[in-house]
């Protein structure tokens, strides 16, 4: 099944060059957008499976847009394709829901696997990426201690990412399948999402029911 | 705090500002003590004249003393009101007679006297209250010449008051340096952030593309001249990350001479490595910066010369309120087991004996993980050393 795909970019020569990039590999480019107002604007109409965002964006913020997105569309994902350096906008954008981070740098290869295993629900994680996570959850321990907290394991898998092991060392390294390594990766995501009380009492159950798992 | 009459002086420490307006109501209420003791004992005293002219010295000071540490909160100020008022205190012996200084006649300073040994306290922390003390209680027992019951009192309550005080004064004093180093920290990321945001709309946005349109003219053309578009993308992206690392590398100064360790490290490391940071600064004192910088590059010179060609080296700041952690680490063929200790047993001084040299003369630990086609991987820990 084809991955249907917005890209959001305020500069329209980076925006279209992604946009053309991606159609020749068989990617369906379903829109763009060039600012984060627009974008969440035809996000509705178009419902794509994966939002391509800048976060330096005019009107609304990346971080802010892909909030929106996420709130009107919860189906659609969000992943952040910036030359930002800015590592609080980063942490801002995954706080407001984005599944992922790519710098913009990246070649066209890692960019179309990443969106495809956004598409397939899975988190883009770099090791920038999990230093800034982690760095969140460490300053969460002192600001705020009644967050949710990593889990040790989940603390153990975030290093190793950090420290460039692929999901598959990982597994292999702390003798978990595949899949439970992907787990630990996206549950550090969902926890650092969960803002008000319904999500955090949801997710609470959630856990208590597959704590068997 | 606003007012412009107060000094850079009280205003380097907004919150001791209650305690000096609670020293001064002090010293206003135990001058009106004084002064009743004067009214009563003044036709007994031996020099009554003196004695006015003791209490007139009192009053004028503080007058004097109460603006000043309402403007100021100075030590100096302190320091002087210690001596002003132990002189005070001592005149007794020539105001008063010594009978009645015999049968336990108050000096004629009264309570007043502690007055100090508050200020030493809010201004120079438990050793000056401590200090305060210790002076006031001495000048006493000469007046005195007995260790009764009285002067124990006395002392007890005198040191307690200037060990209670000054703690309160020094807690108070910590939280505003907290505070404002978080401000500064707060500040320096802003700052940061605003040179990237402006580089990022231009000069990053245009290299990335230019990779992104090399890469594209190499696939597109034939196998003969894809070399030239390949060889632009390669450039241009490199320059990208350089010139990302080089952005966030801006120094980013912390409050008390301290760096940013993630900054520094970004200016150390090769282009191709990653370095994983949190999004706030990591503020170490310049001297430990140095020494993990050193250690870093060793490590990373270490892995460009051992681990092989096209091995990946990854780079993991963590920052807890205990400790900074380090890792290191490369995907390359990795170090027999024993060598790197051989090494050291030999005399070589290897980059494990350089590496370790400089993390433990931190306080810091380094372990390393290693074996054949495994890689190599250091974590290096350097504790946090509390303010005092």
């Amino acid at each position: 099944m084809t991955v249907r795909v917005m890209v959001v970019d305020d500069h329209p020569i980076w925006r279209e060059g992604v946009a053309r990039d991606l159609a020749e590999r068989e990617v369906d480019v379903v829109a763009t957008a060039p600012d984060g107002a627009a974008a969440v604007r035809i996000a509705k109409a178009v419902r794509p499976d994966v939002v391509l965002m800048d976060l330096q964006l005019p009107e609304l913020s990346g971080a802010q847009a892909t909030e929106q997105i996420r709130t009107a569309l919860p189906d659609t994902r969000v992943l952040v394709l910036s030359a930002s350096t800015e590592h609080g906008d980063v942490i801002e954008a995954v706080r407001a829901g984005a599944s992922g981070y790519l710098v913009k740098s990246a070649g066209m290869d890692e960019l179309v696997d990443a969106v495809t295993r956004t598409a397939a629900g899975q988190a883009v994680f770099s090791p920038g990426l999990a230093g800034l996570v982690l760095g969140e959850y460490r300053r969460r321990e002192t600001e705020a201690p009644d967050a949710p907290q990593l889990t040790p394991r989940e603390t153990e898998v975030l290093r190793l990412v950090a420290k460039g092991l692929t999901a598959r060392a990982i597994a292999t390294r702390l003798t978990l399948s595949h899949r439970t390594v992907e787990n630990h990766v996206q549950n550090s995501l969902r926890k650092l999402q969960l803002t008000n009380r319904v999500e955090l009492t949801r997710y609470a159950i959630e856990r208590g029911l597959d704590a068997d798992e | 705090m606003t007012s412009p009459d107060v000094s850079p002086r009280a205003r380097a420490h907004p919150q001791l500002v209650p305690l000096w307006r609670g020293l001064v109501v002090y010293r206003v209420v135990t001058l009106v003590a004084a002064l009743v003791n004067v009214a009563r004992f003044a036709g007994e005293w031996a020099r009554p004249a003196l004695g006015v002219a003791v209490v007139a010295v009192m009053v004028a000071w503080t007058a004097v003393s109460s603006v000043r540490y309402l403007r100021r909160g100075d030590a100096g100020t302190a320091v002087a009101d210690l001596l002003i008022t132990a002189l005070a205190t001592a005149s007794t012996l020539l105001v008063d007679t010594p009978e009645r200084l015999a049968q336990g006649g108050s000096v004629i300073t009264t309570v007043w006297s502690a007055g100090p040994v508050l200020a030493m306290a809010i201004a120079l922390g438990w050793r000056g209250g401590l200090a305060g003390a210790v002076v006031t209680v001495g000048v006493l027992f000469g007046v005195r010449r007995a260790l009764d019951g009285d002067l124990l009192f006395d002392a007890q309550l005198l040191v307690i008051a200037g060990l209670a005080v000054g703690l309160a004064a020094d807690t108070m004093r910590r939280l505003v340096e907290q505070l404002r180093a978080a401000a500064a920290r707060e500040a320096a990321t802003a700052e940061r952030e605003r040179l990237a945001r402006d580089i990022h709309d231009g000069v990053l946005q245009v290299l990335a593309l230019v990779r992104r349109r090399g890469d594209e003219l190499a696939r597109t053309s034939t196998a003969d001249d894809s070399a030239p578009g390949l060889e632009l993308a390669r450039l241009a992206g490199e320059q990208e990350v350089a010139l990302r690392r080089l952005i966030t590398s801006a120094p980013t100064p912390g409050p008390d001479g301290t760096v940013d360790l993630s900054s520094r490290l970004a200016g150390v490391l090769p282009a191709h490595a990653s370095l994983a940071v949190p999004a706030e600064p990591v503020l170490l004192p310049a001297t430990v910066v140095d020494e993990l910088a050193a250690v870093v590059r060793e490590g990373a010179g270490n892995a460009a010369a051992h681990a092989g060609p096209g091995a990946g080296l990854w780079v993991l700041v963590e920052d807890d309120p205990a400790a900074v952690t380090v890792s290191l680490r490369d995907d390359g063929v990795g170090i027999p087991e024993g060598r790197l200790d051989e090494a050291v047993a030999e005399g070589h001084l290897g980059v494990a004996a350089s590496m370790r040299g400089r993390v433990d003369a931190l306080g810091g630990t380094i372990t390393l993980h290693t074996g054949p086609g495994e890689g190599t991987e250091w974590e290096v820990v350097v504790p946090r050393r509390r303010k005092p």
